[in-house]
């Protein structure tokens, strides 16, 4: 795997563990229960192009998002 | 005659890649719905070559309750092609269309044990020359006062490619280079989504496949009349970030996408999607987007197409060819409670919604520009 993609992934880990410090109280978490922002909730549209794109272009991915995060489920 | 023109490249991406969109589809762990619900679903997509339409049923059920959901998916796939690529010139005199149906029959189990997600799933499709069989689990947990949700999810794939040589019933196993025509595929997805901010979401994704057997197709061939002959092993990975960030008085959420892919082919790949989420009433949202995509050439590709016969590997895969691709695209969804409210025969779509979506691919392949969309209606019962 290239450097590039290597200080990718070390920066994203960073990030990540910097947010996991970080708690957003259920009293806070009306925007992030709407509907546009839940990822699963637009599953079966991503299903559709990761199909159309897995078909026509030499890479994947970048679809599966578990959801979740916002504590509303 | 027929079938020289079987659509492998379309099927091809299922083959080997699908069980990424299994994965965020029907057996996705996330939370589950305290209703009994049914997905229609109307996909479309069109080339110069070649159109698809892809009628979906998706139905989930809880049994008895939220903690424990079922649920049973059909997709059908009708492929008609001319392409020259994919051999139909040889079969029918130049001019003919095909048509090709794969039936895709996916069953699940999803279960929620206090913060815990459970998912199994397994899919089984079938067409003319190919099998696919598919096995997977995906386990997701809420953290960190569920600001935060953990997921893996693991899936095997174990399909058998054949070859259409003279008529239908003339199907011999597809062995490439190989001693098999089985190809087997290991998808592996690790996940960390994160509330970071009352109004911003993030996440992270790794994903990797690794695919051994046959993955060429038996009915192409390169430009001075060469079989395609590709590597029986391909090693993949690409990570992804994603933000949805809410800006509640402009009623937006706005959602940068970036994914990185590398394989062993040699491919390295780009996209960036960014989605603006729109909410125009409380029951209409619309949603513009903006894809761009650019990878680099696998190592055995050759922008003339001529390839010497003692070459290991060959190719006429207009995918694995160095291009670049914009994709604008809109969507509308609207929920349909108050029409529900409103007129009493009606009643029914109560907590329904309907959604259509229309993309358009610039790029710069051998595949040209195409169109893709869908139109779906998801109903409570």
């Amino acid at each position: 795997m290239p450097r590039a993609a290597i200080a990718a992934a070390i920066v994203a880990a960073i990030a990540c563990t910097q947010a996991a410090c970080v708690t957003v109280r259920p009293s806070e978490r009306q925007v992030l229960s709407r509907p546009e922002m839940d990822p699963a909730r637009d599953a079966p549209e991503e299903v559709w192009h990761s199909h159309v794109e897995s078909a026509r272009e030499g890479a994947f991915g970048g679809h599966g998002a578990a959801g979740g995060g916002c504590g509303c489920g | 005659m027929r079938l020289r023109l079987t659509p492998r490249r379309w099927r091809s991406g299922l083959a080997a890649l699908a069980l990424g969109t299994a994965v965020s589809g029907l057996a996705a762990p996330r939370p589950l719905a305290a209703e009994d619900r049914i997905l229609l679903r109307g996909n479309y997509y069109r080339e110069a070559s070649t159109r698809i339409l892809a009628p979906e049923v998706v139905v989930s059920k809880d049994l008895p309750d939220e903690r424990f959901n079922v649920g049973v998916g059909y997709l059908l796939d009708a492929v008609s092609s001319a392409s020259i690529a994919a051999g139909a010139a040889a079969v029918t005199g130049g001019d003919r269309v095909f048509t090709e149906m794969r039936h895709g029959t996916t069953v699940s189990a999803n279960s929620k044990l206090g913060d815990n997600y459970l998912s199994a799933f397994f899919r089984h499709s079938t067409e003319s020359d190919y099998r696919g069989r598919m096995l997977g689990a995906s386990y997701a947990r809420d953290v960190l006062q569920r600001s935060g949700t953990i997921s893996a999810t693991y899936s095997y794939s174990f399909d058998r490619a054949f070859w259409i040589r003279a008529n239908i019933r003339d199907l011999h196993p597809w062995t490439s280079t190989g001693d098999t025509n089985l190809l087997q595929v290991h998808y592996l997805n690790l996940g960390y989504t994160h509330a970071l901010h009352p109004t911003v979401l993030a996440g992270l994704n790794v994903e990797g496949i690794v695919a051994r057997g046959p993955q060429d197709n038996p009915y192409r061939k390169v430009l001075n009349g060469l079989d395609e002959s590709h590597p029986l092993l391909r090693q993949r990975l690409a990570p992804s970030v994603f933000v949805r960030w809410a800006l509640p008085k402009a009623r937006l959420v706005i959602e940068p996408r970036y994914r990185y892919y590398a394989d062993d082919w040699g491919i390295r790949a780009h996209a960036i999607d960014t989605r603006i989420h729109i909410r125009a009433t409380r029951n209409l949202l619309f949603r513009l987007r903006y894809r761009y995509y650019t990878q680099s050439g696998a190592f055995f590709w050759t922008e003339d197409g001529f390839f010497e016969h003692d070459a290991p590997y060959r190719t006429a895969d207009p995918k694995v060819s160095r291009f670049l691709s914009h994709t604008p695209g809109a969507q509308v969804a609207f929920r349909m409670d108050p029409l529900a409210e409103r007129v009493e025969a009606l009643h029914f779509l109560r907590g329904a919604w309907i959604q259509a979506t229309y993309n358009h691919v610039f790029q710069t392949n051998r595949f040209g520009n195409a169109r893709l969309g869908s139109v779906s209606l998801s109903m409570p019962f």
